[in-house]
């Protein structure tokens, strides 16, 4: 059934966006905000028909409905420039089902919490057009056939959670903490463009169809290729060493951290490697990487989470353990196990995130727990104290990482320089004139 | 407290007074799991409040008092009246008020002006661009805005606001466009603190803080740590620190020599440092002051605290002035900051433009003003600065209220009502909380044999109670009381061995679950856990969001169905219980002479001395919310932050003794022998009534009992409707089924910020026989105490009553009077973004100040007025008992409460101000008459004013 499937991907990847266009178009044309109830009703219809379509689709792809439907279905293209062609193509496969599965329970869960854990916060409507397009965002993540498609759903989750993380904006940490976020997510986009333009290159297509032929390609072609993927990956997942702007991220309300943090955005990175399992396969190397990188990512946010005394830090770095584990895991070659990990384990943080407030009433409940020091008895005392520290400081990711990039600031610094003082010389000479 | 100055040298030197100075005025707020509201500027209570409000804000950086705009809103929704304004400035300006300033402008239409009407801003630029583009006082009156602007070309002009003065390195860089140091000084801060704080929320704690901070930390960073970047130096001064254990003085001052910070400025410069993340520093010296309160944690000291800071901020300031090419110095420093910009022309124009609209200025004469005249105008404004306007409205706003209030009073008394002739079916005592107004409200109009008291929440009995799952006891009383008696919980014989097998499963339950829930923070056992945990946390958190209440119903009922709460019984009496004193060496239990005196005491406290109903029911309250760091805040405030059910059961328990009974009739008062006391406890948050130990209700009072269970089951329903109609995201007219859904539904839910409203109502208190405000809606904004003046010979039980009402009724009305004036500064902001830390409180997102104060959810609705006490006594009495109770006489005294007298016999009212008592002439008001509450507030979102209520003066429709 065709015309079914094309309506029940539509569905899932639209509604959502829509209902965001909606509520977007109401405050534009209205010039001031709709109420509360409006919000909900228009984002609960979205979020519905999103999640209705998803699952219409695993009912279709299963065969519940008729014969199955599986591989990609096309809606044209989407753009094209000369002999580049970007196609619309959609992907239905056990990955992309359970993502969008996964996103549309996720999401719609989290926006009937928000519904009132947001009620009477001036950023109401804003949270619920930005909850639009995230969910748009992974639906299209989940069914895209191409990476041109796959990176446009990637960029509205990256978009919307830098923008949650600064939620906040009437002060300075949230804004701190979210452009650190947004410029980490676009460094290692870089990647991600570089890869896509080189599949096109050496493949002559996008879609995720001809990464089978991955295999075909000469070793250095596919490690080039697979590690500026895995780059992409690491950002989006915060894995070492892209980890410092995970625990900022806390700075939005608790539901969109809940959702971004321990549900679906963290595991967007480990989702790309899933997808282009074949390149990443012909690639050795970069497996080898893969294992080290997650495997120390896991031990490191292990080590952190251990002495965070805030609930929502703690479970950031517990969360980032996992998803450092899943990216070795997926790295070894056990991509089935890694997805079903990732599915289990986004559904456990979401649900440990949105009783993060609660921590002082079970304490009282449950009373209080052994206490132990830092790695007494396991470390010599000199070591206990050098790794409680590279644990609260997190091994200074951050400071590394800005003294990297210092020159380009720099650079940057001069540039703007250069800019007023030209601009200064060009408008006087004309105020002159 | 400790007093900083003994401990650390003379008060002399500037290190040790800034100390001392910074105990005072950082924010005295303890851990937040046990919430004690009080004043949040109970360092300035020995100034009047207007004076310690605004010495606290400026130093604070706070708002003493709500905005202009917010006042100019209040006005124009009639909430303060035109009257309210002009009292309140006559009264401020006596005589002067008549002085011409200029022509048709009084002194005090030129404050009425300033203080209603907005022409006097900051904004220049923003003004510039308004009048520019024709809008603003270029349209409503362009000739005089014109003449204006030209006048004020002529000069003389207005001084422009000095621009604040830095106060340590950091502003100073801030005000030179350089980078703001204190971003990585709070990051590195933050963290440590929340470390070495930690009382058992991380799964390790810091090494070696047994020590102290400034030795763990120390310890720490001489291991060989990595300097945060644009902050090295500090391991080598740490390292220096480690190796000789510098004292924490010696560490600051080295620090501010290094810094050249002159002696003279010493003191405010250290103080500006300790305020610079309060939060934090305010904790290490709370906890250092009440070491009790710091369980299982290491030594507190604040000293040590900003020892720390200051070798962080030393070497950050001096990397961040190196950078920016400033000189280290700090008087250099101080002196290189550029001055305040001049004032924009059109500021002053705006002004002279409304003050002349208001005087009714011809335009000519405008442009005709002499320079003289100019600046007597100029004079004038400057006498009456922006605080000085608000501090006047805030008085023409309580002003409002005030006589709102009393005029009711008066027409309650004025109001012929029936008595009551027989005996009363029941009495229902609860606490003083304003939060109980509705309920007792709610009892008494179903119908005139129900008689409701109200007497401070833990009925007498202070104790250090223990209940069948607590670990250890904790104290059920005000804060100021330390109890002398433990009081436990224990199941009774028939129920031990259940009681000791459910024990084991409970234990075992909750090891599992901490288990469970540390191992899915870890890596291995994490792993394993997630498959497992991960498909039951999607079916839990569907059951938790999408059916809150029938979820947690489910659960408490299966728990219920396996596993039953034993029954159990109260170690009351001394003599019946094995132990006699507990291992902290307090007496288990009540001795029998004791328990006389507790319940002779709070019959006379009440009034309740005679006429004796068959069933007298004790309630006390607390409240039960999820997801909510600040639940404690919500609980008794008269037992400590907790809740007061244990009082109430164990003043029951007592009451109901036959040999009890005999003493207290030996004290003259004569409880019937078929009068029975029942104890139980109200939920504010889910309006539960749950009560306790029926068994000992005699058979005789079943029917009875049964009828003062139906009567209580309507009561809380309608406690429940006059609720929910604040808030907002319930429909208005629930039934009251619907209604007592709702706020169940909000204690169960997860996602509920607003669990309830908790004492954000609060504006008066009335102490005095109930007959007073009986019949009165008082929309649950009074603090309702009961007491009969007939029985009090020489004011000994007022003095009581006042000395425990006074300071907590205070706290609670200041507390939330600062928290809702400035909800960012004094309150801990909005609750969304609230990331609970070491158990001990909350800070914003990843790394920030710990926020103390109330959360705007619990204060949005509030009316920031300072408390109206109104007292059934003569002025004689009241002034007996300020000269026996130095902390009520500070707040009357002071201004921090306002008092007004009610003669016990003629209801002549007196306000007390200006250091005595001034009688005060109630305005003849008909209040409006409704049948039944709900139809008063029922259709109404905001406060209402008082009515009567026919059904609870014994009217019939």
């Amino acid at each position: 059934m065709p015309e079914s499937i094309t309506l029940a991907l539509a569905a899932a990847v639209l509604a959502p966006m829509a209902a965001a266009l909606v509520v977007g178009a109401r405050v534009l044309l209205a010039g001031s905000l709709p109420g509360e109830r409006f919000v909900r009703t228009v984002m609960g219809w979205g979020l519905s028909l999103s999640a209705l379509g998803a699952v219409a689709t695993l009912a279709l792809w299963r065969g519940w409905l008729g014969p199955a439907v599986s591989g990609d279905i096309e809606y044209g293209s989407w753009l094209r420039i000369g002999s580049y062609v970007i196609p619309a193509v959609a992907r239905v496969d056990d990955l992309a089902v359970a993502l969008s599965m996964l996103g549309a329970w996720l999401t719609w869960l989290v926006a009937r919490f928000s519904g009132t854990y947001l009620h009477k916060e001036p950023g109401f409507t804003r949270f619920f057009v930005l909850l639009g397009f995230f969910a748009a965002g992974v639906q299209l993540v989940a069914y895209a056939g191409a990476l041109d498609l796959f990176f446009a759903g990637w960029e509205l989750i990256g978009i919307s959670s830098a923008l949650f993380i600064g939620f906040f904006h009437e002060r300075d940490e949230p804004m701190r903490s979210s452009v650190r976020a947004f410029a980490t997510y676009r460094l290692c986009d870089a990647g991600f463009l570089m890869a896509m333009v080189s599949v096109h290159e050496v493949l002559g297509s996008t879609r995720f169809t001809v990464l089978g032929l991955a295999n075909t390609l000469p070793v250095w072609e596919t490690t080039t290729i697979a590690a500026l993927f895995f780059v992409a990956a690491m950002g989006k997942s915060a894995l070492l060493p892209f980890s410092g702007w995970l625990p900022r991220a806390m700075e939005g309300p608790t539901p969109s951290s809940a959702l971004f943090y321990g549900g679906i955005s963290v595991h967007m990175g480990l989702f790309l490697l899933l997808r282009i399992w074949p390149m990443l396969d012909a690639a050795p190397a970069v497996e080898l990487a893969g294992v080290i990188i997650g495997s120390a990512t896991a031990v490191y946010a292990a080590a952190v989470a251990r002495i965070h005394p805030d609930a929502k830090g703690a479970l950031a770095h517990a969360t980032l353990a996992q998803v450092g584990l899943i990216a070795a895991e997926i790295c070894l070659g056990l991509t089935t196990l890694a997805m079903v990990h990732i599915a289990s384990h986004a559904m456990l943080r979401v649900f440990q995130y949105l009783r993060a407030p609660n921590a002082i009433h079970d304490a009282h409940r449950l009373g209080h727990a052994p206490h132990p020091v830092h790695a007494e008895g396991v470390l010599p005392s000199r070591f206990e104290a050098r790794s409680y520290l590279a644990a609260l400081h997190r091994l200074r990711l951050e400071d590394r990482l800005d003294a990297l990039v210092a020159p380009v600031v720099w650079l940057a610094r001069g540039l703007d320089w250069l800019d007023v003082r030209l601009r200064q010389a060009l408008s006087t000479e004309r105020d002159a004139r | 407290m400790q007093d900083g100055a003994a401990v650390n040298g003379p008060a002399t030197d500037p290190i040790a007074a800034a100390l001392e100075r910074a105990h005072h005025v950082l924010p005295d707020q303890g851990p937040i799991g046990v919430f004690i509201h009080h004043n949040t500027l109970h360092a300035y209570q020995h100034l009047t409040f207007h004076d310690g409000v605004q010495a606290g804000a400026s130093l604070l950086g706070a708002r003493p008092y709500p905005e202009l705009e917010t006042f100019r809103a209040w006005h124009a929704s009639g909430r303060i009246a035109d009257d309210d304004v002009a009292a309140a400035i006559a009264e401020h300006l006596g005589s002067a008020a008549k002085d011409p300033i200029i022509p048709g402008l009084s002194r005090a239409l030129l404050w009425r002006t300033l203080m209603l009407e907005p022409v006097d801003l900051s904004d220049g630029a923003g003004l510039r661009f308004l009048a520019a583009t024709g809008e603003g006082p270029a349209r409503s009156d362009a000739p005089r805005w014109t003449a204006a602007l030209e006048r004020i070309g002529r000069g003389p002009r207005r001084m422009p606001e000095p621009a604040p003065l830095p106060k340590r390195h950091r502003d100073a860089l801030v005000a030179h466009g350089a980078a703001d140091t204190d971003v990585l000084v709070h990051a590195e801060l933050v963290r440590l603190s929340a470390g070495f704080l930690d009382q058992g929320q991380a799964r390790d704690a810091m090494p070696g803080r047994g020590r102290g901070f400034l030795a763990a930390v120390s310890a720490l960073y001489a291991s060989g740590a990595r300097p945060p970047r644009g902050c090295e130096g500090v391991v080598a001064d740490f390292a220096h620190i480690a190796g000789d254990d510098r004292p924490a003085l010696v560490v600051i001052r080295e620090a501010l020599d290094a810094l050249d910070v002159p002696a003279s400025a010493r003191e405010e410069y250290l103080l500006a440092v300790a305020l610079s993340l309060r939060g934090w520093a305010g904790m290490f010296g709370r906890l250092e002051r009440h070491p009790d309160e710091n369980v299982g944690g290491p030594p507190c000291s604040l000293a040590e605290y900003l020892a720390v800071r200051m070798v962080f901020e030393r070497r950050a300031v001096a990397a961040a002035c190196a950078r920016a090419g400033l000189p280290l110095a700090w008087s250099n420093l101080r002196a290189s900051v550029p001055a305040s910009a001049p004032r924009a022309p059109e500021l002053d124009a705006l002004l002279l433009w409304g003050l002349t609209r208001a005087a009714g200025l011809a335009v000519e004469e405008v442009a005709a003003l002499t320079d003289a005249a100019l600046a007597r105008v100029w004079s004038a404004v400057e006498s009456c600065d922006d605080v000085t306007r608000r501090a006047l409205l805030l008085e023409a706003y309580e002003r409002h209220y005030r006589h709102e209030v009393l005029d009711a009073l008066a027409a309650r008394r004025a109001r012929p009502t029936p008595d009551f002739v027989g005996r009363r079916a029941a009495q229902v005592v609860f606490c003083i909380d304003e939060r109980e107004e509705s309920i007792r409200r709610a009892i008494e109009e179903q119908g005139p044999e129900y008689e409701t008291f109200g007497v401070a929440g833990f009925f007498g009995v202070a104790i250090d109670y223990q209940g069948l799952y607590d670990p250890v006891p904790a104290a059920h009383c005000p804060v100021v009381v330390v109890p002398q008696h433990e009081v436990h919980e224990a199941p009774v014989e028939s129920d031990a061995r259940w009681a000791q097998m459910r024990r084991r499963l409970r234990d075992g339950w909750h090891a599992l679950e901490r288990q469970v829930g540390r191992g899915s923070r870890t890596l291995g056992l994490g792993a394993g856990l997630t498959f497992v945990l991960g498909p039951l946390a999607a079916a839990a958190s569907a059951g938790r969001v999408m059916a809150p209440r029938r979820s947690l119903r489910l659960r408490d009922r299966i728990a219920q169905r396996f596993a039953p709460r034993p029954r159990t019984k109260l170690s009351a009496l001394r003599e019946e219980w094995a132990r006699t004193h507990s291992e902290r060496g307090k007496p288990i239990g009540f001795a029998l002479e004791e328990m006389v005196e507790r319940v002779t005491g709070v019959l006379r406290s009440i009034g309740m001395v005679r006429d004796f109903a068959p069933l007298v029911v004790v309630l006390g309250h607390g409240s039960t919310s999820l997801n909510n760091p600040h639940e404690s805040a919500h609980d008794c405030g008269a037992c400590g932050g907790r809740r007061g059910g244990a009082n109430a059961r164990l003043f029951a328990e007592i009451a109901n003794r036959a040999d009890v009974r005999t003493g207290v009739a030996a004290r003259g008062i004569v409880i019937p022998d078929d009068t029975v006391f029942v104890g139980g406890l109200h939920d504010t948050a889910d309006d539960t009534i749950q009560l306790f130990d029926l068994g000992a209700i005699p058979a005789s009072h079943e029917a009875r009992f049964e009828a003062v269970c139906v009567v209580l089951e309507q009561a809380r329903r309608e406690s429940a409707r006059e609720r929910a109609r604040r808030f907002d995201d319930a429909p208005l007219g629930l039934t009251p089924e619907e209604a007592l859904a709702h706020v169940e539904d909000r204690a169960s839910h997860l996602a509920q910020p607003r669990p309830e409203y908790g004492h954000c109502t609060n504006a008066s208190a009335v102490v005095g026989r109930r007959a007073l405000t009986r019949g009165l809606h008082l929309d649950r904004r009074a603090f309702l105490i009961s007491y009969d003046p007939s029985i009090d010979e020489g004011a000994a039980i007022l003095e009581r009553i006042l000395a425990a009402v006074g300071p907590v009724g205070a706290g609670i009305s200041l507390e939330y009077y600062f928290s809702s004036v400035d909800v960012e500064t004094f309150g801990c902001g909005t609750k969304l973004p609230h990331n609970v830390t070491g158990l001990i409180g909350v800070m914003n997102g990843h790394q920030g100040d710990l926020r103390t104060g109330l959360p705007l959810q619990m204060v949005e609705l509030h009316e920031p007025m300072r408390l109206l006490l109104i007292v059934e006594a003569t002025p004689e009495s009241l002034l007996a008992v300020a000269g026996r109770q130095p902390e009520v006489a500070e707040l009357v005294v002071n201004r921090w409460v306002q008092l007004v007298s009610v003669d016990p016999r003629t209801g002549a009212m007196q306000e007390f101000r200006g250091g005595g008592f001034v009688p005060y002439v109630p305005a003849p008001r008909a209040l409006p008459e409704v049948q039944r509450s709900v139809e008063w507030h029922g259709r109404r979102r905001d406060f209402v004013p008082p009515a009567f209520v026919r059904a609870g003066l014994g009217l019939d429709a």
